[in-house]
């Protein structure tokens, strides 16, 4: 009997994953995808080699607090570090919460600013200056201190008139419920085809251990 | 505490030993399928380990849960293993309970990744955790009365509960 009870974890364990890079995970719930056919929002969004070996796909919401953190601390060594040496492509993805009242609208004026290549400059000033847009909701005046006139003109005319701004977002929430997100921040790490989906703000030092083994596996 | 009925008292003892083996094998196994990143990022968000222990944790605990599962499973020494299994829910729990105490938005890390830390999770740990307390009493209790029967009792390992460790060294 004893014996019998213990194959059961054994046949479970067999199934399970051990290597953390090529093991099944989220195969039910994420169907695997080869990473070049991943759809890419806007080439704005995009940054690094086409041929790094792997793409981390953030899904951020512009007012929620964990994505600022990942934000400001996560992304610019990971940028600095894998993006640049060509070892990883960095894609940034739109996931604004219905919970959140601006989110939607600094998400508008980021894409606006990514049309006129100001993305990044805009991207950043909104996530520094959360905690005073997502109070006041004054998401325009925030980009404006950024800006120079002509381009933040440019910036409301695309706001207010450009019918396909939020096509990106569409896109990038359809994608967000294929991955099953629940949560902003969340990463998706896709490497050889798997889509490896990490729920929440990653600390930097574990990522880098993570990325680096999975870099050493080729 | 115990039921007088042996055959009960054995009964209720083996469907507590198999919950809980059960609890830590899914707990486990659950994790195991996941990369070991989303439960070093659960834990960072609990704020109770230091970056540098955030990774060796994360890698070995779902293998502990498996191990003690089996060991619960196998009924070897089961009062040391639901012992055990009481120790780690009771510091599991407390780690929750504080977090949730803080106000953090955090994720439960229990049974995988996606559950957020709430009052029915609170509320499924304490049931955990009073089912090993259960099961590690109820197993105390009946090597302390195997041990205290007489000699003669001794020649019929087959009534012993099952569970107690009966050709094991004590």
């Amino acid at each position: 009997m004893r014996s019998l009870l213990l194959l059961l974890p054994a046949a479970l364990l067999m199934t399970a994953q051990t290597p953390p890079s090529t093991g099944p995970t989220h195969k039910k719930s994420i169907p695997e995808r080869k990473a070049a056919a991943v759809p890419v929002a806007k080439n704005f969004k995009l940054s690094g080699s086409p041929s790094a070996p792997i793409t981390v796909e953030v899904y951020t919401d512009y007012e929620c607090p964990s994505c600022r953190t990942l934000y400001m601390d996560v992304l610019p060594p990971l940028e600095a570090q894998y993006v640049a040496t060509g070892k990883v492509q960095l894609l940034h993805r739109d996931f604004p919460l219905s919970q959140h009242q601006f989110s939607r609208i600094a998400t508008k004026y980021a894409n606006a600013a990514g049309q006129i290549g100001r993305y990044e400059l805009v991207a950043n000033q909104l996530f520094k200056t959360q905690a005073d847009w997502s109070q006041n909701g004054n998401v325009d005046g925030t980009v404006a201190k950024v800006l120079p006139p002509g381009e933040m003109q440019k910036v409301r005319d695309l706001v207010k008139n450009d019918t396909h701004l939020d096509d990106t977002v569409t896109a990038d929430l359809a994608m967000g419920a294929r991955d099953n997100l629940n949560q902003t921040p969340t990463m998706v790490i896709v490497n050889k085809g798997k889509r490896q989906k990490i729920d929440g703000a990653v600390p930097f030092n574990i990522l880098k251990s993570y990325l680096d083994q999975m870099l050493a596996k080729g | 505490m115990l039921p007088a009925n042996p055959k009960v008292q054995r009964m209720l003892l083996l469907l507590g030993r198999l919950l809980l083996a059960g609890i830590f094998l899914a707990a486990g196994y659950l994790k195991l399928r996941e990369p070991w990143l989303q439960f070093a990022v659960s834990l960072n968000s609990l704020k109770i380990l230091p970056d540098n222990l955030l990774e060796p944790v994360s890698r070995i605990l779902p293998w502990c849960e498996v191990a003690l599962g089996i060991w619960i499973l196998s009924g070897i020494w089961l009062r040391w293993s639901a012992a055990l299994a009481s120790l780690m829910l009771a510091v599991f729990f407390s780690v929750l309970v504080r977090s949730y105490a803080m106000g953090l938005q955090v994720d439960c890390g229990c049974f995988g990744s996606g559950e957020p830390l709430g009052p029915k999770t609170l509320a499924r740990d304490a049931l955990m955790l009073a089912l090993a307390f259960c099961v590690t009493i109820a197993a105390f209790r009946m090597r302390a009365v195997r041990t205290a029967r007489p000699p003669a009792d001794d020649s019929h390992p087959s009534s012993l509960p099952s569970g107690t460790e009966q050709s094991r060294p004590a």
